[in-house]
């Protein structure tokens, strides 16, 4: 066999992008080692690289990225330690995000309550019982000016798990901003805005999909035009997989609803090479180690394909998958809560061989509640063991090249393919959640699951084998009851003291865009800085969009 | 042939986590019963109704939020408002240990946290259903004694205890002689072979004298033979025979009662 006669052209563009690269990012040490010294190169390629190595895999850094986005991965920069926290009050959120700050964590994720993530204020029947409990609870820019409360917002970067309502959490982001100082396109950071998945298994859906959609691409047209830097959309398989799918569902549900963002996208009039390169992605970790550094490496290949041979896109920044991992939750037991750690481990490490941009590592106790602050530094901790530690870190996709995970690569892509090809027959994804195919192929994976469970088919540690008679777990957080009645009292207050005439008018303004085609981002923007509430911005929209009520 | 039995599955509250909520159903359909679930973010009076309208015999609550401690008390009101707060409710989710004793309090019947087998949760809700019908064991009819010789053992418990005798009989079944002894409100029950055949003979061969087992009153044995089976306990039969006094009786595996051969021993009426 001879070498392939663009291995050497390809191998020269991805070196002149290394240098690009090092004079920005120097490499984390002039000479990686083992702890033998040997010396670790920072890309190991087949002896002899044929047509398939040239198309299929490449370099880092080079379409179609299978071995990674960036040329010099984490012998540059590790990915991004990002824990998502959030509960109780915005102070308390705060206090918490101080905390992991100094503890060397490098990005904020912000998780919200349930009433916030639909749309309701504290104060709102719906909310009863719901406030600050799975995340903080935000009602006004008051709320969100203590959330960042010393935080500067242009020097760390911020990812919203807000879908819904999406624009009115980024519009609140932007107005902190502005409060500090920090014009908006100096803000980094993710909004999830994915609306689709939340129809299909996370459930905090709001408005009917097809307003629903447009939402998202107002907020895809307003962000090229004043937040460039701000990834508007956090397309999820997460979700979905913790909803039951398998790895090839989840990828394939995930790219699928990719492809419907793009095309609203394009529909709405916006050209794909300005808002493709600020998509992002966010999967799961699962236990199987090599299928699950595979998916990652396949839904890159994946997605860098449909984007340039479907959707022609000639920035090479719209061909690359650029992905937020969280480990898996489902995976995690409440028996024995101290082996998840070990599992985490195992995720995270899955995550950094399928080469993940960021990283959330959950906690031990995420089965039973929220979790301590001790069992969030762990979850920290083994992020930075693997990345300071393990010297996985020191060369690039260091499994590529294996046959078993090439193959199993090969097999996921063609796999989720597969069921692409079917979503497409349907008529695309926002057409098959609204017949719910997405919903009953999880469905069928998730009770499959749990009959191996119950059938000890799969054994799960601690779980359905080696089962110990165990105490009640007693440190576990818990939000204070007290803290709903405060919520509520200090968002009447704001109402009390705030302009009602300015907030009317904004609200006004909104419902006029709302009924017609103008971008409603303007409107939220004006609105929230006028201490309008999430709930009466979500109510304009729900009056005027109507409300999806499930299957 | 019984009618099946209903349930309600419901989401209170805003949580969107309902994997669990339709494993649980899907699993529970698997089972034989009929089941209807809600969908998500059902406030407590829409469950209610919902649970009256279709008139289930059981609902069960799922929430992963952390909501449970209000939202569950608030469904067993909104029941008692609508008149069906004789319906049992069961409840599932992330739900610490501590908070259970406060919603049993509240009056949810049983908890059931993460890892639970959906197995267990049918043979709950079975258990849970029936029981109007199957109350526990009242009391203890009789403890069985294997002896080689009714005569020869008489006189101990006759004479030097005292217990008056109530009868001695052939139960054919078992090919055993039997000697009732009355002690306080239950009985003694001497049982002495008839054949080698006897499971007493081998019992008298394996072991010698002493406690054969312990029998207790039940009513609907036949249904609570049927239960137990589903819920995979042993049983030596399935179905009862006859015993002494045309009582009927059957005797479960003693690996089910730690041991112990338990007989089950409905009076006739």
């Amino acid at each position: 066999m001879t070498e392939h006669p663009e291995y050497n052209t390809a191998k020269k563009a991805w070196e002149s992008d290394v240098e690009k690269t090092t004079d920005r990012f120097p490499e984390r040490k002039d000479q990686f080692q083992t702890s033998s010294e040997l010396e670790i190169d920072r890309l190991y390629t087949p002896e002899v690289a044929d047509e398939r190595y040239i198309n299929e895999l490449g370099f880092p850094g080079q379409y179609p990225y299978t071995r990674g986005i960036q040329p010099t991965m984490y012998r540059s920069r590790y990915w991004t330690m990002r824990q998502y926290a959030g509960f109780g009050s915005a102070e308390e959120t705060n206090e918490r995000f101080r905390y992991l700050l100094e503890q060397g964590q490098t990005g904020l994720s912000v998780a919200f309550d349930l009433p916030t993530q639909i749309g309701y204020d504290s104060d709102d029947p719906m909310a009863d019982g719901e406030v600050g409990k799975v995340g903080v609870a935000i009602d006004s820019l008051k709320d969100m000016e203590q959330l960042f409360d010393q935080i500067p917002l242009d020097r760390v970067s911020t990812s919203m798990t807000i879908n819904a309502p999406a624009s009115i959490l980024l519009a609140m982001y932007i107005a902190v901003g502005e409060k500090q100082g920090v014009a908006a396109d100096k803000l980094t950071g993710t909004i999830q805005n994915d609306i689709l998945k939340e129809y299909i298994a996370r459930g905090t859906y709001i408005y009917p999909p097809k307003p629903s959609m447009r939402l998202i691409t107002d907020i895809f047209a307003y962000c090229q035009e004043h937040a460039p830097k701000f990834n508007t959309i956090s397309i999820s398989g997460y979700h979905i997989r913790e909803a039951g799918s398998t790895a090839v569902q989840e990828v394939a549900f995930t790219l699928a609803n990719g492809m419907a963002y793009v095309d609203a996208a394009i529909e709405a009039g916006l050209e794909v090479d300005q808002f493709a390169p600020r998509l992002a992605f966010f999967f799961n970790a699962h236990n199987q180690f090599f299928e699950e550094a595979a998916k990652f490496r396949a839904a890159r290949r994946m997605w860098a394909k449909i984007m340039k041979e479907h959707y022609g896109a000639t920035n090479p920044k719209s061909c690359k998958l650029r992905f937020h991992t969280q480990t898996g939750g489902s995976t995690l037991t409440a028996q024995q809560p101290d082996n998840n750690i070990v599992r985490v481990t195992l995720q995270a490490l899955a995550a950094v061989m399928g080469g993940t941009q960021s990283l959330h590592t959950n906690s031990r106790d995420e089965a039973l509640a929220l979790p301590t602050e001790e069992s969030a530094r762990i979850a920290l901790r083994t992020q930075q063991i693997i990345a300071n530690e393990s010297g996985v870190a020191d060369t690039i996709d260091p499994l590529g090249g294996s046959y078993y995970v090439e193959s199993l690569t090969d097999q996921i892509e063609k796999e989720a393919k597969a069921y692409m090809e079917r979503i497409q027959e349907i008529g695309g994804a926002v057409q098959a959640v609204e017949e719910g195919f997405m919903q009953r192929e999880i469905h069928k994976s998730a009770y499959d699951a749990q009959k191996k469970l119950e059938s000890k088919e799969e054994v799960v540690v601690g779980l359905n084998e080696y089962q110990i008679e165990e105490d009640i777990h007693q440190d576990l957080l818990r939000v204070d009851e007290a803290l709903e009645k405060s919520q509520i009292e200090k968002t009447v207050q704001v109402r009390d003291e705030r302009d009602q005439e300015a907030v009317e008018r904004c609200l006004r303004g909104l419902r006029q865009a709302a009924k017609g085609s103008d971008n409603v981002m303007p409107h939220i923007v004006e609105a929230v800085k006028a201490y309008a509430t999430v709930g009466e911005i979500a109510n304009v929209l729900r009056e005027e969009f109507g409300e999806y009520t499930g299957m | 042939m019984m009618k099946p039995i209903r349930v309600l599955i419901a989401k209170p509250g805003l949580d969107g986590h309902d994997r669990g909520a339709l494993i649980i159903a899907q699993a529970l359909r698997d089972h034989g019963m009929e089941v209807i679930y809600t969908g998500l973010r059902q406030s407590a009076i829409q469950i209610a109704r919902a649970a009256v309208q279709e008139d289930v015999d059981v609902i069960g609550l799922s929430s992963l939020s952390g909501a449970h401690k209000s939202l569950f008390p608030k469904v067993m009101t909104a029941l008692k408002e609508q008149g069906a707060d004789d319906i049992p409710v069961i409840g599932g989710g992330v739900i610490p240990a501590e908070d259970i004793p406060f919603l049993e309090e509240a009056g949810v019947a049983k908890i059931f946290t993460s890892g639970s087998p959906t197995k267990d949760i049918a043979v709950f809700i079975e258990k849970l259903v029936r029981k109007e019908t199957l109350e526990p064991p009242k009391k203890i009819a009789h403890i069985g004694i294997a002896v080689k010789s009714i005569e020869d053992a008489l006189p101990f418990y006759q004479n030097s205890l005292g217990l008056p005798l109530k009868g001695v009989e052939e139960v054919e079944t078992e090919q055993v002689r039997v000697a009732f002894l009355k002690i306080g409100e239950t009985m003694l029950e001497l049982l002495e072979p008839l054949q080698d055949t006897s499971p007493i003979h081998t019992f008298l061969e394996k072991r010698g004298e002493g406690i054969h087992h312990i029998a207790f009153e039940v009513e609907d044995i036949e249904e609570r033979l049927a239960q137990y089976k589903s819920q995979g306990i042993r049983l030596i039969h399935e179905e009862p025979k006859t015993g002494a006094h045309d009582s009927q009786i059957a005797f479960l595996h003693p690996k089910a009662a730690n041991g112990v051969l338990v007989e089950l021993c409905q009076p006739k009426e």
